[in-house]
C-alpha cells in the first residue's frame, strides 16, 4: 500500500475492445483499460500511464488510435470524465523522431500551437516565450529544427503539445536513443507536465524498462498471449498491469535507490523477456 | 597536398577558396583543350568572341535576348502558378485524374503538338507563350505532385494533433511545408524554359527572339555566331538560376540545413 494519501476519482480516459488489423493480419486486440483522476490532499498530481512492448508489437499504432489520428478495426476510445469519442487534436502527440514544423523557427513553431489553441497573436507569443524560459529553449528561439540537438527538438516538441491546451499526451519512445543524463531529465520533464495540472494525463510507450518504472504510476505490459491450447494468438493485447501506487513506488523522490524498486524491475524484465520471446 | 588529395576523397567536404581553385583550373584547362582542338571546324575562343561583338551590334543580338528573356519570365510565373495550383490541389481525390493525365503529357512530342496549338491560339507571342507553358507545366507538375506525396504521414500527424482544420492541414503542411522544393523545382524548370524557347522561337517565327537569330545562324552554318549565341543563353541562365538560388535562401533559409557540406 501507498504511504501517500491519494484517490482515484472518475474515468478520464477509457479504451474499449480496441483492435486494430492492417491488410487482414492482426496487430492488436481486446485492448481495454481506464485512467482515473488521481487526486492528492495538498499537491497537483497528474497521471502517468506506460505501455511497456518488445519493438514492433504495434505500440506505435496504438498511440496513433489513441490520438485519433488511426480508425480502429474495433472498438473505442473516449476522453473526459463526459466518455466523449476522441478526434484528432484532443490528445497531443510527441513522436519518435521529434516531429515539428521544419519550415518554422522554434518560436514559430510554439505561436503556431498557441494560435490554434485559439490564443491572440500578442498572448500567443508571451505565452511560448514563457514556456522556452521553462523548457531552458530561450537561446534556440530563432534556430529552425534542423539546427537542433535530439534533446533540444524533444523539448520544444513536448512544448508545442504544451501550449496546444489539452490535458493528455502521448509521448511515442521518448527515452530512445539518451544517454543516463538525458534520460533523468526527460525524466523529470514528464512529471513536471504531468504535475501542472490534476487533469494532465501522459501515455508513454516505450522499450525502457527502467525509465518507465521511474515515471509511471501504472505501467502495462503489451505483448501476445496465448489460448488454452498454448497457441500464440494473433495480435498484441494488455497482458499485465502493474499498479506502481499499490506498491508504494509511485511520487517519491530517489525512487530508484528503493529495494522494492529493484523487485519490480526483476519482475518488469522477467515477463518483458517472456513476451519478446526467443 | 592534403587539399589536393581531399578533392579526390568521395564525400570530402572543401573549403569555398578550395572549390574555387578548382573551378579556375577546371576552366583553364577546358579553354586549353578548346584553343588547341585539332578540328578547322570548331571555332576558337576569339572567333567566338568577335562573332559575339557582330551578333550585339549588327544583328540586335541585345534586343532579341530581351524579347526572349521577357517571354520566358513570362512562361515561367505562369507555369508556376498553374502547376503549383494543380500539385497542391492533388490533395483533393477528384483532381488527381487531371494531374495525372497532365504529368502525361510530358511523352508528348512538341512539334507534333504546334498544329494543335496554333489552331487555338493562332500565332504570335500567345502561340509561343502557350507551347512554353505546357511544355514547362508537364514537367513541373509531375516534380511537384511527387514532392506532394512524398511528404511524411508524421507532417500531417503534427498538423493534426495542434487542431489544424483540413484546408489549414494542407496550407501548413503542403503550401508552406513544401515551399522550399517548390522553389527549386521551379529553379530546374525554368532552365528548361531555355531549352525549350529556342525551340519554340525557331517554329514560331514571329516578334523574334534569340532561338530565330540562333536558327538563322545555324541556317548559314555561321558557327562562330552559333557558339556566341549558346554561351549568351549560358550566361542569363546562369544568372537566373543564382537569382531562384538567392530568393529560395532567402525564403527558405531552414532548406540546406541538416544537409552533408560538400
Amino acid at each position: 500500500m501507498s504511504d501517500l494519501a491519494y484517490e482515484r476519482k472518475e474515468v478520464i480516459l477509457r479504451v474499449a475492445d480496441l483492435s486494430l488489423a492492417i491488410n487482414g493480419r492482426k496487430v492488436l486486440r481486446d485492448i481495454n483499460f481506464e485512467v482515473k483522476d488521481i487526486v492528492r490532499p495538498g499537491c497537483t498530481q497528474g497521471q502517468v500511464l506506460a505501455l511497456l512492448g518488445p519493438s514492433g508489437i504495434g505500440k506505435t499504432q496504438l498511440l496513433r488510435m489513441l490520438a485519433g489520428l488511426q480508425r480502429p478495426s474495433t472498438g473505442t476510445v473516449t476522453v473526459t470524465d463526459k466518455a466523449i469519442p476522441v478526434h484528432p487534436g484532443m490528445i497531443g502527440m510527441v513522436t519518435q523522431s521529434y516531429t515539428l514544423f521544419g519550415w518554422r523557427t522554434v518560436l514559430g513553431n510554439l505561436m503556431t500551437a498557441a494560435r490554434q489553441a485559439g490564443l491572440p497573436t500578442r498572448e500567443a507569443r508571451e505565452k511560448s516565450l514563457d514556456l522556452l524560459r521553462q523548457f531552458h529553449l530561450e537561446p534556440c528561439r530563432h534556430l529552425y529544427p534542423a539546427q537542433l540537438s535530439g534533446g533540444q527538438r524533444q523539448r520544444v516538441a513536448i512544448a508545442q503539445q504544451v501550449l496546444s491546451g489539452g490535458h493528455y499526451l502521448l509521448m511515442d519512445e521518448p527515452f530512445s536513443g539518451l544517454d543516463m543524463l538525458e534520460e533523468e531529465n526527460v525524466c523529470k520533464l514528464i512529471v513536471g507536465v504531468s504535475c501542472a495540472d490534476d487533469l494532465n494525463t501522459i501515455i508513454v510507450v516505450t522499450h525502457d524498462v527502467r525509465a518507465a518504472a521511474t515515471v509511471a504510476d501504472t505501467i502495462l505490459m503489451l505483448g501476445q498471449v496465448r489460448s488454452a491450447d498454448g497457441k500464440l494468438l494473433p495480435g498484441a493485447t494488455i497482458c499485465e498491469k502493474y499498479d506502481l501506487i499499490e506498491r508504494n513506488l509511485a511520487w517519491h523522490e530517489q525512487i530508484t535507490t528503493r529495494p522494492e524498486f529493484y523487485d519490480l524491475m526483476r519482475e518488469l524484465r522477467a515477463k518483458f523477456v517472456s513476451l519478446a520471446g526467443p | 597536398m592534403n587539399h589536393i588529395l581531399a578533392v579526390f576523397s568521395p564525400n570530402h567536404a572543401v573549403s569555398r577558396r578550395v572549390f574555387a581553385l578548382m573551378v579556375a583550373v577546371e576552366i583553364l584547362v577546358f579553354w586549353a583543350i578548346w584553343e588547341t582542338v585539332p578540328s578547322a571546324m570548331i571555332p576558337r575562343p576569339g572567333q567566338v568572341t568577335e562573332a559575339f561583338g557582330r551578333l550585339w551590334m549588327e544583328e540586335g543580338l541585345g534586343h532579341e535576348l530581351v524579347t526572349s528573356l521577357l517571354l520566358n519570365l513570362e512562361a515561367i510565373c505562369l507555369t508556376a502558378a498553374i502547376s503549383l495550383a494543380l500539385a497542391y490541389l492533388t490533395v483533393l481525390p477528384v483532381v488527381r485524374p487531371l494531374v495525372v493525365a497532365v504529368s502525361k503529357g510530358r511523352f508528348l512530342g512538341f512539334i507534333g503538338l504546334t498544329f494543335v496549338f496554333t489552331m487555338v491560339f493562332a500565332g504570335g507571342h500567345t502561340l509561343k507563350l502557350a507551347m512554353l507553358v505546357f511544355g514547362m507545366t508537364v514537367f513541373f507538375v509531375t516534380s511537384m505532385a511527387d514532392v506532394i506525396v512524398r511528404i511524411p504521414k508524421e507532417n500531417y500527424d503534427l498538423a493534426r494533433t495542434l487542431r489544424m482544420s483540413t484546408w489549414r492541414v494542407v496550407w501548413e503542411v503542403v503550401v508552406l511545408g513544401t515551399m522550399d522544393q517548390a522553389i527549386e523545382v521551379l529553379r530546374q524548370n525554368a532552365a528548361m524554359g531555355w531549352m525549350m524557347l529556342t525551340m519554340v522561337e525557331g517554329m514560331v517565327r514571329s516578334e523574334g527572339g534569340i532561338g530565330m537569330l540562333l536558327l538563322n545562324q545555324n541556317k548559314h552554318f555561321q558557327l562562330a555566331a552559333v557558339l556566341a549565341i549558346q554561351v549568351t543563353i549560358l550566361c542569363v541562365g546562369l544568372a537566373q538560376d543564382y537569382a531562384i538560388g538567392v530568393l529560395k535562401s532567402l525564403l527558405c533559409p531552414y532548406a540546406e540545413m541538416g544537409k552533408e557540406s560538400r
